[in-house]
């Protein structure tokens, strides 16, 4: 039996159970806003950029971040065509013309303002690739601005690009990589400090968002800019909120606590997010694709062959031997396509009909006998002089893929014979190996632009020398092809055949083996509207997503 | 005890200072590099050059050393290579999460712990007890990650009671700066400080539950119990005084692992505090960071047991007493 004190500590603490829950509830509140501009975007995301000054940066939620608050001058439009500047739609420059074959002018639009109101003028452009092309700050995007001779301003809105040379993809150069900053607001922060500059932290651009907010490893918020010169975005706040992987980001989805993740990555994540009622998803291509990269060149000495893969022969073997659907099929299952050569979906010269070297283990075997390379011991591998046909495969331990792939080729060699085993190294210990030129073999991941035109030269050519080309691939006919394709080419016919030359050519070496290329599938609640993603950048049409107003939630509605 | 606490604060900075020398070390001596963050960067030989000598890794170790401690003791941390901010503000964003989540484990660890342990060791051999140890067995042989993952899973995602990560609602609070986002900010800690505090708690009771055995079956237990006074008296005034002393021991080394445990809920329950702070650092060999980071927590984990051995002293006057005449 309760005694009156008990019954009325009871009744106090239901008061308070009931205080707080009136407390929590007033939070969630739905007040406010109605109408066509209301919609509230949470992106749960697995990383979190280093600093929102996009010259510095190359992490790919630094571009989705930055790309909203600062305008290009035009953008990749969505048939993400790169070539020419016909399918290029305006941003900050309301139009375009060519003055000579060589120099293109910008007019800027006279109503774009900085968000602390100042005009954005051409000595800001001019300004902004003096950065991008400074040593000093060291931009990722450097290599990209090459072709560029100069950029100068003729009048306050008038702004001129000079190239060294003509070439088809000469307007996307100038304008994909630069997001154009606020010379008034840079121009005293010495470039060596570009790194940390405080405006990285707290951001003023000239985009169809505002910089809100930024707490540190949990989220960022940005909100639409209702005074906009292009048009009020109708989604009108975007919260990024940072998840340590991608499978709590795909729980925080499925549980409502985000709205849309760009990439599920896994097929179980797949079925995971796409089951779920009140979530749509929607397929886009890949930018990544991923490859076995042998190394030519001897460990300690890159002048000498290595005693394996300086073996054209060998190579071709170890490339047929490997069964791709069935690795593909095992680690991806629809969400990837093999690649008929070194490239992601995303790539135009995308072409299934580009000659490889079949997967055929029989004509590998024989291949390998022929070579010389039989077991002579009878302990399952093969070997030659003495020597087993055996090599060292280096994968990160942060890639649940490249280590799952790992052990799955690791089987498949050793039923062809060959003994692989497998370095699991961290993510800062395989990049140093890789670039030092320290593996026999190693699992690469490529992120690409939506053009070959730089990442193919990195990775293949030997411009990519000291870079990406961690395998020290060099065969002269191939730099020949990709120079004629990306800067000779008359037309993109002209340039697609040369890039199937090479890529053929290249196939025929086996500098690696190309396992998969990437099919991507966002996921989003359902109550968004007019979703289209562009594959290489996925909220670029971001301005034309809507909530409509019978959908809005409370999460819509809330007010600050 | 005025001596007593000084020689203990002085072995407290030894081990703090020996802590950082060897993380300094065993951080610079790992394989890989802090500039070289991604496949797809591309940092000419030159910029690594630039970057070695912006950061002072182009000077011996001995010499990046001794700077470093100089720099901290001017109470600059450095700069962090991989958040591209001063380490100081890096920590001092990610240490109140870590330490509120610790000290609301702390919590649920002790109070949970403490009752479970008295209430096994009052019902000795009987149901209660024999059903509420074997649980208590089954959750301390979790692992805490483990744990945390079923807790978000059945919580979070399943029932969806409870957020299945963050700090806050970002929609609703984005800062928090009104009591009822202070109660959101509780209600997102629930889960992570129930992962940890649940693993501790069942560690604490069944130490709880040995020494209050022990005591209860003491004659200054029985004593109490003929002067006539009540059960609920002999037990939580006389008998669990005395059998703290061994829990209080707990806490000194619960520190510890509500630290290291953190690292592993804070990855769970994307908690951005300083164990996920440090792990990323240490991926991406962000070397002020890690070093950072390594000199809070073992001052944190050093202060707790300074605090556990003063409780100790308060609990036993007998310690008191050895400390004063020593």
């Amino acid at each position: 039996m309760p005694t009156p004190r008990t019954r009325l500590s009871d009744r106090r603490i239901a008061t308070l159970a009931l205080a707080a829950l009136a407390w929590l509830t007033a939070c969630e509140r739905p007040v406010g806003c109605t109408g066509d501009y209301c919609g509230t975007l949470v992106i749960a995301t697995a990383g979190e950029p280093d600093i929102l000054l996009p010259v510095v940066s190359e992490f790919s939620v630094t571009r989705d971040v930055a790309d909203r608050l600062f305008l290009k001058l035009a953008d990749v439009g969505p048939s993400g065509n790169t070539s020419g500047d016909e399918d290029f739609q305006p941003q900050l420059a309301e139009r375009w013309e060519w003055d000579a074959p060589t120099t293109l002018v910008f007019h800027l639009d006279p109503r774009a303002r900085w968000q602390d109101g100042q005009p954005v003028t051409a000595a800001d452009v001019a300004f902004t690739y003096d950065a991008y092309t400074d040593t000093l700050v060291n931009s990722p995007f450097r290599p990209s601005l090459r072709q560029i001779a100069a950029v100068t301003t003729r009048d306050s809105l008038t702004v001129v690009f000079r190239f060294r040379q003509r070439y088809p993809e000469m307007f996307y150069d100038a304008v994909y990589h630069l997001r154009i900053l606020p010379a008034h607001l840079l121009r005293e922060l010495p470039r060596t400090q570009w790194h940390s500059a405080p405006f990285g932290r707290a951001p003023v651009g000239d985009g169809p968002y505002r910089f809100v907010a930024w707490k540190a490893g949990e989220s960022i918020e940005i909100a639409a800019d209702s005074t906009f010169f292009r048009g009020r975005p109708h989604i009108r706040r975007v919260i990024w909120r940072f998840t340590p992987d991608q499978t709590v980001a795909v729980t925080q989805l499925i549980a409502g606590d985000a709205d849309a993740v760009e990439v599920l990555v896994s097929p179980d994540n797949v079925q995971r997010a796409c089951a779920e009622p009140q979530l749509a998803c929607y397929p886009y291509k890949g930018a990544a694709y991923g490859y076995v990269a042998f190394n030519l060149a001897a460990q300690g000495d890159t002048s000498k062959p290595h005693p394996l893969f300086g073996d054209r022969d060998l190579r071709r073997a170890l490339v047929m031997a490997t069964d791709r659907e069935r690795l593909l099929h095992n680690v991806f299952g629809d969400l990837a396509k093999v690649p008929p050569g070194p490239m992601p979906q995303l790539w135009w010269i995308w072409d299934p009909e580009i000659r490889g070297l079949p997967d055929d283990s029989g004509q590998a075997a024989r291949l390998l006998t022929r070579s010389g390379w039989i077991d002579s011991d009878g302990d399952g591998i093969r070997d030659k002089d003495g020597h087993p046909l055996s090599f060292r495969l280096l994968v990160p331990t942060t890639s649940a893929v490249r280590r799952t792939y790992a052990r799955l080729l690791q089987e498949q060699f050793r039923t062809a014979g060959v003994d692989v085993q497998i370095d699991e190294v961290d993510f800062s210990v395989f990049t140093e190996r890789a670039r030092t030129g320290r593996f026999d073999a190693l699992i690469a991941v490529w992120n690409s632009d939506p053009t070959p035109s730089s990442g193919f030269t990195q990775t293949w050519t030997r411009g990519g020398f000291g870079r990406s080309n961690y395998g020290r691939y060099d065969n002269p006919d191939v730099d020949r092809l990709v120079d004629q394709a990306v800067v000779s080419a008359g037309s993109r016919d002209q340039a697609r055949r040369a890039w199937r030359a090479a890529i053929e050519t290249l196939n025929r070496d086996a500098p690696g083996i190309m396992l998969f290329a990437t099919s991507n599938v966002a996921a989003f609640h359902k109550r968004f509207a007019d979703v289209t993603i562009r594959p290489d950048s996925w909220l670029a049409q971001l301005a034309t997503w809507r909530v409509p107003a019978d959908r809005l939630t409370d999460r819509d509605r809330v007010e600050h | 005890m005025a001596t007593w606490l000084v020689r203990r604060l002085a072995a407290s900075i030894a081990i703090v200072f020996a802590v950082v020398t060897i993380t300094f070390f065993v951080i610079h001596a790992a394989p890989g590099s802090p500039f070289l963050p991604a496949e797809s960067q591309h940092l000419t030989p030159e910029t690594l050059r630039r970057l070695s000598t912006e950061f002072g890794l182009d000077r011996s170790l001995p010499e990046q050393y001794l700077l470093f401690l100089r720099n901290v003791v001017r109470g600059n941390l450095g700069q962090s290579f991989a958040l591209r901010r001063p380490v100081a503000d890096a920590l001092a964003d990610a240490i109140p999460n870590t330490f509120t989540l610790a000290l609301a484990a702390l919590i649920i660890d002790f109070a949970l712990g403490l009752a479970l342990g008295i209430y096994q060791a009052v019902r000795a051999g009987r149901v209660g007890d024999v059903v509420s140890g074997n649980g208590a067995l089954l959750v301390n042989s979790m692992p805490v990650f483990w744990l945390g993952l079923v807790l978000l899973l059945v919580f979070g995602q399943w029932l969806r009671w409870a957020p299945v990560g963050g700090l806050s609602n970002p929609v609703l609070c984005p800062r928090l700066d009104s009591p009822a986002c202070g109660l959101d900010f509780l209600w997102h800690l629930t889960l992570p400080a129930l992962t940890l505090g649940l693993v501790g708690a069942a560690s604490t009771a069944r130490y709880q539950r040995a020494a209050m055995l022990e005591v209860i079956r003491q004659d200054f237990v029985r004593t109490a119990r003929a002067k006539g006074l009540r059960e609920r008296r002999v037990l939580l005034v006389h008998a669990l005084r005395n059998a703290l002393l061994p829990v209080i021991t707990l806490f000194g080394l619960a520190f510890p692992f509500l630290f290291t445990g953190a690292v592993l809920v804070e990855t769970v329950f994307a908690w951005p505090g300083m164990g996920r702070l440090a792990v990323n650092a240490i991926f991406q060999r962000d070397y002020p960071v890690v070093t950072g980071a390594a000199l809070l927590t073992s001052a944190m984990v050093v202060l707790g047991n300074l605090i556990a051995d003063v409780l100790y002293a308060v609990a036993d006057p007998r310690i008191r007493v050895r400390s004063e005449t020593a």
